[in-house]
């Protein structure tokens, strides 16, 4: 083939090398790996997925189910690509997929030997002793298709979003008439096309259009396009999408890497996605030679690519004629047509079928009306045809080939028509299914509407384009343009012919023997053949998706495209049912195979979800702070020059802090503003205990209950103005509360006048805690503060300034400590922050926070868990206090009053030194099996030396009760006692002072 | 082997399964295999009539006949065995859970699954290929030791590993890698794994029509005739059949169920959806489950056919349209990217969904539903096929004898009123955070 | 299901939202409020938040079936024309 420079519509002279199975190759600009292959006499392409068989090419498109290569190398490879859709590039590296060791050598293949016993579904019936995990191993080994990479190195998707009046899918007849017709109306379109290039059919039929040559009424349609500013996206493919936002993929050279992901909302979506090529079950119909008609025509036309030297045509349309002189006319010798249909069935475009018969002959082609091939001969490849009669006597001849070009008509693409409305229509004159009941902004057209024959698909384009448009001026409410001034200028007046109607007649499968249904192939790439179809039946599997299930018919890699409907229809037949009552299985999005890293958008690597981070975090970065996720938030855990670890860290610096005193970043936690004339009211039945009771400066530790009855969380309520509160909640809880004030005041309590904002990112906080705390704000706050700092009692506030911006000192603690909080925006958090230092105060960490906290028996989410009562946590004097409040019915429950209910407890080791961990379960002597409890929390205590926890234990045990903490999973058993929740300064003196 | 011959099981109308008799019935042509479960005749009256033919439904026939010896069952079927959730999921079985009202029960259920093949004569392909839930955090391991060690004390398999045991146990997940959220460690259940599911729907429904339980698709039930105070039997759209006791296993209907009986029930019908990618050769050889802050959630396997299976958290809205959200699709491929990388290049070729009963504490109702010889088995969240065969036994037991075994006595409606609720995660009464 | 119509925002991507919970046809005790639902497959009654735009709550008519919205209502004092 060197030194042969073929011609054809999508390449150019040039060379490029690559590499098949180790040996290398050259191909044109513009070749894909199918075309350059071809044109080098390549035969095999790879091996089905159970038989192993050896397979070409059958399609000239994505729905190719045969011809998948890896690309790359090990291990960053790409599995599963179809040959006809990669474009050579210099250096490719392809591999064919499922042999070894090598695609013409293949171990493996013995099993077609197995022929009748590995029919479908056979492992159902065996693999059963001694259990299937012994047979998986080699199952798995032998399943699966493409190779598993290794790695991935594919470069982040780019993502577009578009905005459009009209998307038209697809640039075919259809879609050039749809997109030009709705620019026409005044429309701003968007044209999709899954090629490199435009046009379908049109690019090899020889068709005339508007009188000119169809390649000409493309090139002109896209000039007009272009002028009125069409945005025209080229391999580029409708993928998904739902409730009315489309997405699209484009993957140029068909290789994901330069991909982008396009969203679209468009106000009409005009479906053109044609119709794909259907085979015909015959007998050994998987032979590397045999192929989809219209794929042949296609690799002649783009890639001036011969498939074969002596061609046999079986089709049931007339469509093979014209196919058979346009492939004669690049070269190849066309031995026979067969066409399944009588002389009275066929018409040949009008002419007489007789006089187009014998000028075939003339030129050496055997025409046959009223057979059919009913089986491929070769041992590896097709060499042969057996052609027999349908109906009535005849010898059964055999010709000899080197390719099989077949059609069973068309199917079109209907999958999008389908999703979100739409039905599902059998038009027995298409032997297909149509996609009817469109919702007005989707309207299908063209080949994909049924229609074949060139003037229709081009009217029925047209009308949808202005249908289309009319739609989206509607429904945008503005004018459209008056369509048809265009027109004038004459294009309709010159001729429009292509093929004409192909007048076919449903043909699925060649007669054959029972014994030799096993090799008629439905679905080639899943080696599902007549002989499965049967057999499901036989066995009750009578509904077309227990069929699909069972037999794995339509599950590959081309998404049932050339086998579902195929399949349907042998099922129908099988049954003796007409192919609309059989009907076929439900087609989804994604419409076509898409890479999980195009789907994955923007959001990989780190990028994979945000990271909040507080106004100091850039200082704890430059100091050292080991940060952790802490739900979507960075936070410091400890700092390195506290120690090699969180556990070391967390010690020192929480001894620190009770030592003299420590600072730490508190900036995440939750901060919602009520306000309004009900406010007090609101909060009152928000909370457990009342808001109305707390003064103008002060705050209150409050909590909430869920709907349920449980807790929901806790926290300060600052009373800023009788009208106005601040309530602090859980880090990451925020706006989670937000909707829950949100909701019960615009519901149940509905209609009072009360605002709620998040102000959770509107201020900064700094925790001051130790000792020395209250001298160091002394020394950083200046003496405008010191009237405040000396008289604020615990759960005081004051408001003003610090360099000029708002600052709000609170003085609560979390630590057990005499503590502080300063509230400030997040532009003076950093200074603040590092005057503290100066003034002598070392930051701490969550690890530390942890340690102070369990010290002093303060409550977490570990505790507050959404499983935990007011009950269970020692609430009781706040419910006492009455409040009816959200939750407090449901509180009734008697479940909540058992005996069994947990209580929050102090655990400490009975031997003073032994560890143990948050997690560990607790079991008494007598009921060692069933838990009574578990450690909520467990921490180092450097106040105490030694571990403290808090556990919520079984309300019958008292305090003399010997409870053991059971952790097997990570350490062993240590024996407990239990104490007062509050294990270091029980009286709260070092907070006071 | 003697076993595998299959003499014991089945009678004429049903051919045993084994390597033998895949033998047998390639050299005796066409026709050696019987049907499995259809070609049977509606009769007018039944002892127990099953709405239902999903994974619980069938079990529980299978039960009824086989341990009760009841022989006249029957399983009325809307549609097709198997159409609907036991079709749909990703096939992850695992007892994995923190309460012992559910360890329990999940237990008795996969250790039914670790015998299914061999009690229903079919290959369900158990595969114990381990469960992995990762842990990003401290708290997470908080969490995760919690559960393990309530597992360890029930005498249920599982352990806790670091990153070089998880490494050592799952080298393709990379543990050590950087990621937005470090893996830690996990909980691994080695038991755990994946089992394939239409298998488990037509095992069962041939082992059932095997002892006997008329199973009848495309037979609506539309209603139900009460006397006094109980059901006198279904009406459906071929007729009224009188049935003594009746079970309701319809999944992803069953508010239905409670519109027909007048009982407003504590069940939300969400739509969960699965997806799999293009089938490839070995790549990962466990289950790996990942809940990342931000509604990340994904679970994934590889199906033995070769492509990756995976789903993860609910769509978030009532839907029984059983078409998906395009955006809860990716949601569910970053997450699956996120936490393999190299699976980057592989491609997704098919997604559908399921509607699932979600009540108000995450975990399922088996009990009587405001008549003593009416059942419901429903509610099963996400969880329903990893329970299925302990589901029909229990389900079974009750319907037969008439009281609940110990296993499911906690499964009981009154719980959501009593306040004994099974909530494993501590959302509250809100399925969407289920 | 097409996107929700926020009365107070637009037409606005359904990603915005965030669905709480379905309504009974007529409100009960504390328990029935909390724990019973209503499973109706063609006309569902739901309160849904504008999570990510004015977080305004919704009650919304949906046919869960179809994904037909049928109407979409600000809930609250923002109905009766105060800020939201």
């Amino acid at each position: 083939m060197s030194g042969n420079v073929r011609s054809g519509t999508r390449i150019g002279p040039g060379s490029i090398r690559f590499s098949y199975d180790g040996r290398e190759y050259s191909g044109q600009p513009g070749d894909t790996a199918a075309s350059a292959l071809l044109a080098q006499g390549v035969r095999f392409f790879g091996r089905s997925v159970k038989y192993r068989r050896l397979r070409g090419v059958l399609a000239a498109g994505p729905e190719e189910p045969n011809a998948l290569l890896t690309v790359g190398e090990h291990p960053a490879v790409i599995p599963n690509m179809p040959a006809p859709q990669l474009a050579v590039r210099e250096g490719l590296k392809l591999r064919s997929q499922n042999r070894w060791p090598t695609l013409e050598r293949d171990v493996a293949s013995l099993l077609q030997a197995g022929g009748g016993f590995f029919g479908a579904g056979f492992y159902y019936k065996t693999f059963m002793w001694p259990s299937w995990r012994a047979y998986e191993p080699i199952i798995r080994r032998l399943a699966g298709l493409g190779e598993a990479p290794g790695a991935c190195d594919l470069p982040p998707i780019a993502v577009e979003h578009l905005s459009c009046d009209v998307l038209v899918a697809g640039a075919g007849a259809a879609g050039l008439a749809a997109a030009r017709a709705s620019a026409r109306a005044g429309a701003r379109v968007v044209l999709c096309e899954r090629e490199p290039a435009c046009g379908g059919e049109l690019e090899f039929e020889g068709a005339r259009i508007e009188g000119r040559d169809a390649p000409r009424w493309v090139a002109a349609t896209l000039a007009e396009l272009a002028a009125r500013g069409v945005r025209l996206l080229t391999e580029t493919a409708l993928v998904g999408g739902s409730g009315g936002q489309l997405v699209l993929h484009s993957e140029p050279g068909g290789l994901p890497g330069a991909s982008v992901l396009y969203r679209v909302r468009p106000r009409c979506f005009v479906i053109a996605m044609g119709a794909v090529e259907r085979p015909i079950a015959l007998v050994d119909n998987d032979r590397p030679g045999v192929m989809l008609l219209g794929a042949a025509e296609r690799f002649l036309a783009r890639y001036g690519v011969s498939v074969g030297r002596d061609l046999v045509l079986f089709a049931n349309h007339d469509r093979v004629y014209a196919a058979a002189t346009r492939l004669a006319a690049g070269g190849m010798r066309v031995r026979a047509i067969v066409d399944t249909r009588t002389d009275a069935q066929s018409d040949i475009n009008g002419a007489g079928a007789a006089s187009l018969r014998a000028e075939l002959a003339r030129r050496g082609t055997l025409c046959l009306a009223g057979h059919a091939v009913i089986a491929a001969e070769g041992r590896r490849e097709v060499r042969a045809v057996r052609v027999a009669p349908l109906a009535g006597a005849g010898p059964v001849r055999k010709i000899a080939c080197d390719a099989l070009l077949y059609s069973g008509g068309w199917s079109p693409s209907v999958s999008a028509g389908l999703q979100e409305g739409g039905a599902r229509e059998y038009s027995s004159g298409l032997g297909a299914f149509l996609a009817q009941a469109q919702p007005q902004w989707r309207i299908l057209c063209g080949a994909a509407n049924g229609h074949l024959e060139l003037g229709d698909v081009l009217a029925d384009g047209r009308a949808a384009g202005e249908r289309a448009a009319r739609h989206a001026g509607q429904s945008a409410g503005t004018a459209v343009e008056a369509q048809g001034r265009d027109e004038a200028r004459g294009e309709a007046r010159g001729e429009t012919h292509g093929d004409g109607a192909p007048r076919l007649v449903a043909f699925w499968r060649s007669p054959a023997p029972r014994k030799a249904e096993k090799r008629q192939f439905v679905d080639l790439q899943n080696d599902v053949t007549v002989a499965d179809l049967r057999a499901a039946l036989a066995e009750g599997f009578v509904d077309i998706e227990h069929v699909k299930r069972y037999t794995t018919l339509g599950i590959g890699t081309e998404q049932g495209a050339t086998s579902s409907v195929l399949g349907a229809a042998i099922l129908a037949d099988l049954k003796g049912e007409a192919l609309d009552q059989v009907g076929t299985f439900r087609s989804r999005a994604p419409y076509r195979p898409v890479a999980l890293n195009s789907l994955a958008g923007l959001r990989i690597g780190p990028a994979y979800r945000i990271a909040r981070r507080t106004p100091l975090d850039g200082w704890h970065t430059a100091n050292g702070a080991v940060l952790e996720s802490s739900g979507l938030w960075m936070r410091p855990r400890f700092y390195r020059s506290n120690g090699d670890d969180a556990f070391a860290a967390g010690v020192a610096e929480a001894g620190r802090v009770r030592a003299s005193g420590g600072i730490a970043d508190g900036s995440t936690l939750g901060k919602i503003e009520i306000a309004g004339p009900d406010a007090a009211g609101f909060l009152d039945s928000m909370y457990l205990t009342k808001a109305g009771t707390i003064k103008v400066g002060r705050g209150k530790y409050m909590v909430n209950l869920r709907e349920d009855g449980m807790v929901l969380d806790d926290g300060l309520v600052l009373r800023l103005a009788p009208d106005r509160f601040v309530a602090t909640v859980s880090s990451g809880h925020a706006l989670h509360m937000l909707s829950h004030f949100e909701h019960y005041r615009d519901t149940e309590w509905g209609g009072r006048a009360v605002t709620l904002t998040d102000v959770t990112e509107a201020w900064g906080v700094i925790a001051v805690a130790g000792p020395r705390s209250r001298s160091a704000l002394a020394s950083v706050l200046g003496p405008d503060w010191r009237g405040s700092l000396e008289s604020l009692g615990h759960m005081d506030f004051a408001d003003g300034k610090f360099a000029g911006r708002d600052l709000r000192l609170l003085r609560a603690s979390f630590s057990g400590e005499l503590a502080y909080e300063l509230h400030c925006r997040p532009g003076i958090a950093v200074p603040l922050w590092q005057a503290l230092i100066a003034a002598g105060l070392a930051p701490y960490g969550l690890e530390a926070l942890d340690i102070l906290r369990v010290e002093k028996g303060y409550l977490v989410s570990s505790e507050i868990n959404g499983e935990t009562t007011p009950y269970d946590l020692n609430m009781d004097g706040l419910l006492k206090l009455g409040n009816p409040c959200l939750g407090r019915e449901l509180l009734d429950r008697p479940a909540f009053h058992e005996p069994s209910r947990p209580r929050l407890v102090g655990v400490r080791a009975r031997d003073g030194r032994a560890k143990f961990l948050a997690g560990a379960q607790l079991t008494t002597e007598d009921e060692s099996r069933h838990a009574a409890g578990y450690v909520t929390s467990a921490v180092y205590s450097p106040a105490l030396g030694e571990w403290v926890g808090l556990a919520l234990l079984a309300r019958r045990l008292d305090e003399h009760a010997q409870i053991t903490a059971r952790d097997p999973l990570r350490g062993g058993d240590t024996p407990l006692r239990i104490v007062s929740p509050v294990h270091f300064d029980p009286a709260g003196e070092r907070m006071k002072s | 082997m003697f076993v595998w011959l299959g003499v014991a099981l089945y009678n004429n109308n049903t051919r045993a399964y084994s390597a033998c008799a895949l033998l047998r019935a390639r050299l005796s042509g066409s026709g050696y295999w019987r049907p499995l479960w259809s070609g049977r005749k509606l009769k007018d009256a039944y002892d127990v009539v099953v709405v239902g033919a999903g994974g619980h439904g069938l079990a529980t026939a299978f039960h009824l006949a086989r341990d009760h010896g009841l022989k006249r069952v029957a399983v009325l079927e809307k549609r097709l065995v198997g159409y609907g959730n036991v079709g749909r999921n990703t096939t992850i079985v695992r007892s994995n859970y923190l309460l012992p009202e559910n360890h329990y029960f999940y237990e008795d259920s996969l250790r039914r699954y670790e015998t299914l093949s061999k009690d229903l004569n079919y290959n369900v392909m158990y595969s114990p290929r381990g469960v992995v839930d990762l842990a990003l955090s401290d708290d997470d391991f908080a969490g995760l030791a919690r559960r393990g060690n309530a597992m360890l004390l029930a005498g249920i398999d599982v352990e806790l590993m670091d990153v070089a045991a998880l490494e050592h146990y799952c080298p393709e997940l990379e543990p050590r890698r950087r990621r937005r959220f470090p893996i830690l460690g996990a909980l691994v259940q080695r038991r755990g794994g994946t089992v394939r599911h239409d298998a488990v729907a037509w095992g069962y429904a041939r082992a059932a029509t095997a002892h006997g339980v008329d199973i009848i698709e495309d037979c609506e039930v539309t209603g139900v005739r009460t006397n006094g105070g109980g059901a006198t039997g279904v009406e459906t759209n071929r007729g009224y059949v009188q049935a003594e006791r009746i079970v309701f296993a319809t999944a992803g209907h069953t508010g239905m169920i409670g519109t027909m009986l007048g009982v407003p029930l504590p069940i939300e019908t969400h739509l969960l959806q699965a997806m799999v990618s293009e089938p490839v050769k070995p790549l990962l050889h466990t289950v790996l489950v990942y809940v990342s802050p931000g509604h990340g959630e994904v679970y994934i396997s590889q199906s033995d056919r070769g492509g990756l299976v995976m789903g993860g958290h609910l769509d978030g809205f009532p839907s029984y349209t059983r078409e998906g959200r395009w955006d809860r699709l990716e949601d569910v491929v970053q997450g699956a990217v996120e936490l393999l990388p190299r699976i980057g290049a592989i491609k997704i070729l098919r997604q559908w969904a399921g509607t699932n009963d979600m009540t108000m504490d995450g975990s399922p109702i088996i009990d009587r539903l405001r008549y003593d010889n009416v059942f419901l088995n429903a509610g099963w969240c996400y969880g329903g096929f990893k329970t299925i065969p302990a589901s029909g036994a229990a389900c079974a037991t009750l319907v037969a004898t008439g009281s609940a075994p110990d296993l499911i006595k906690a499964f009981r409606l009154s719980r959501f009123a009593t306040g004994h609720l099974l909530d494993e995660r501590g959302a509250g009464p809100f399925p969407v955070r289920q | 299901m097409t996107r929700l119509i926020c009365p107070f925002c637009g037409p606005r991507e359904l990603r915005e939202f965030e669905f709480h919970k379905t309504l009974p046809a007529a409100p009960g005790s504390a328990f029935s409020r909390t724990y019973e639902r209503v499973d109706r497959h063609e006309h569902s009654v739901e309160h849904w938040q504008h999570v990510e735009g004015c977080r305004g709550w919704l009650l919304v008519h949906r046919n869960p079936t179809t994904g037909e919205v049928l109407e979409t209502r600000l809930l609250g004092g923002a109905a009766a024309g105060g800020a939201p």
